[in-house]
């Protein structure tokens, strides 16, 4: 028992605690993977369900060069070149989410901001607010295409209308939290009411404004994808949506498998380093140890 | 004191109406007060008797209606920089490090980079924070906290300095320290400062004079001189200095007959 314990200090101390109990937990976060994927591919030599309802993993792999097969190469794909099948539904459904964030949060934020500082504001809509958000995004997919039709219109109304009340919301509840002290603060050092709003409610906002990031994201990349299944002629969604109809499964899988890595993806390499970039530094979160 | 009055109050009554009730309270009744240049004026008085009140009045946190208050000269209309505030709580920014927070002042008023770098540095020293200018407010202890909290007041050169009980949130030990500091840092930069508290001792302590309030509505009961020069006040030498450890009792005493009288309604 000694030796054991003297053995594990002494990679402790080799290795640093920190990194042994972060590669432990990406182990444990790995292993219901790996037992899908083993299951998986069990099903694959056993035929337990037809290939037709779950492919073989080689043949999801395939699909991307299948989709790919006609693209003259990279160039022609960043180009959206006809026959790169598959890159131009990333980028498509990818130019979507990054629209409908760019006019999205910036809109959020500002109504999120004011209606956080006034209660005649945030009496006008907190309601109409609350009413949006107990409205499914998906809901208003069928209103949407009466109103833009089936397009690119449609999916990014269904994007910005989630993203936006998301971001809304937490903004505003954000900067309700700002503890009135800090604010005074700044006004008894000659702070106008627009250096208020800069240097005190918005980075006071910021948990929240990054909470709303973090489910806009989410909800936003969910409503996305269904709005492209029902009235989009583009995207991952789209691509799912006629792969299935054309029998064509291991597409089907590629697609669900690339729609969470991207969002894996964005999340890691968007909103955690904007997280440790502002509240992290600034003591706004409890972090884990 | 000499030098004229920087902080002048005439007749100041406020009434509020209560958060809950609605019903009106009667905070603060007549105060007349005058705080002289470079004097060093305590409030002491039971929780509750409106010493915050009256701050945040001078604060121009708290719009006012009856009677006159006036720093150097100019009536008060919403807060300014002329008036820098140090709170009980940590009002300074988590979000910026603590040179930035210093030099907070400064920035909103558009001083030129070179001299807010001159002056932050300054004023570091003088607070005894150099080391820490990169620091984030959650990285500091309590009492380092409420340094730079003085160090953003002072680094905005207001006419005048209000304290609202800044010590009352840290540990006992810190405050003896913070106390020694202050009037060091209160003998280094000459200002003029109205300090906020309910503890006696601190009162007796740093006050050139001390105001004692009556319970609600707040009214001045009395003022007490403490002639004791600023080189001489420093707590190790207190518990034999007969002018401190009179007028504390003094203080108490009459802070008492306000809370006694208090129990007995």
């Amino acid at each position: 028992m000694t030796a054991i314990t003297e053995f594990s200090i002494a990679v402790q101390k080799r290795v640093g605690r920190q990194r042994l109990l972060k590669a432990f937990k990406v182990l444990l976060g790995s292993v219901p993977f790996i037992f899908l994927i083993i299951l998986w591919e069990l099903n694959t030599q056993f035929v337990w369900f037809d290939p037709i309802e779950i492919p073989p993993l080689s043949d999801v792999w395939g699909a991307i060069f299948f989709l790919q097969s006609d693209c003259p190469g990279f160039v022609a794909a960043m180009q959206q070149h006809n026959d790169c099948n598959l890159t131009n539904n990333i980028m498509s459904s990818l130019g979507r989410v990054i629209l409908a964030g760019v006019v999205g949060i910036p809109l959020g934020i500002a109504f999120g901001i004011l209606a956080g500082m006034n209660r005649t504001i945030s009496g006008y809509l907190e309601p109409v607010g609350i009413f949006m958000n107990s409205v499914s995004g998906i809901a208003w997919i069928p209103l949407a295409i009466v109103w833009f039709g089936v397009g690119w219109e449609t999916t990014l109304f269904i994007m910005l209308n989630t993203i936006f009340w998301l971001i809304f919301f937490n903004t505003m509840m954000g900067v309700r939290a700002v503890p009135k002290v800090l604010v005074q603060g700044v006004q008894t050092l000659g702070g106008s009411y627009y250096d208020t709003i800069k240097h005190v409610y918005l980075p006071g906002a910021m948990p929240s404004v990054i909470t709303g990031m973090r489910m806009s994201l989410g909800f936003g990349w969910r409503a996305l994808i269904a709005a492209e299944m029902i009235g989009g002629d583009s995207g991952l969604g789209f691509m799912i949506f006629v792969s299935a109809v054309e029998f064509k499964t291991e597409e089907v899988f590629l697609g669900v498998i690339l729609i969470s890595l991207i969002y894996l993806i964005s999340d890691r390499y968007m909103l955690v380093p904007l997280e440790k970039w502002t509240i992290e530094r600034w003591g706004l979160v409890w972090k884990p140890t | 004191m000499s030098g004229e009055a920087k902080l002048i109050i005439q007749d100041l009554c406020h009434h509020y109406p209560d958060e809950y009730t609605g019903e009106s309270v009667h905070a603060l009744e007549g105060i007349n007060l005058q705080v002289y240049e470079n004097e060093f004026v305590a409030i002491v008085g039971p929780s509750g008797c409106g010493k915050t009140t009256l701050l945040n009045i001078v604060a121009g946190l708290l719009p006012y209606r009856e009677g006159r208050a006036m720093v150097d000269g100019n009536e008060i209309h919403g807060p300014g920089p002329d008036r820098g505030v140090v709170f009980q709580e940590h009002a300074i920014l988590p979000w910026r490090s603590v040179a930035r927070n210093i030099g907070h002042g400064l920035e909103l008023q558009r001083v030129p980079k070179e001299e807010t770098r001159r002056r932050v540095q300054e004023y570091i020293d003088l607070v005894g924070l150099s080391g820490f200018e990169d620091r984030y407010p959650h990285e500091l202890s309590g009492g380092m906290k409420q340094r730079v909290a003085v160090a953003r007041t002072l680094c905005a050169d207001p006419v005048i300095m209000l304290m609202d009980e800044p010590f009352a949130a840290v540990d006992a030990q810190t405050r003896i320290t913070l106390q020694d500091e202050l009037n060091r840092i209160v003998m280094a930069t000459a200002k003029t400062i109205l300090f906020i508290t309910h503890s006696v001792e601190e009162a007796a302590f740093l006050g050139d004079r001390c105001i004692v309030f009556s319970r609600r509505p707040g009214q001045i009961k009395t003022e007490i001189k403490i002639d004791i020069p600023r080189e001489e006040r420093v707590w190790k030498d207190m518990a034999s200095n007969p002018k401190f450890t009179n007028a504390r009792d003094e203080i108490l005493r009459l802070v008492r007959q306000e809370v006694t009288s208090d129990d007995e309604h």
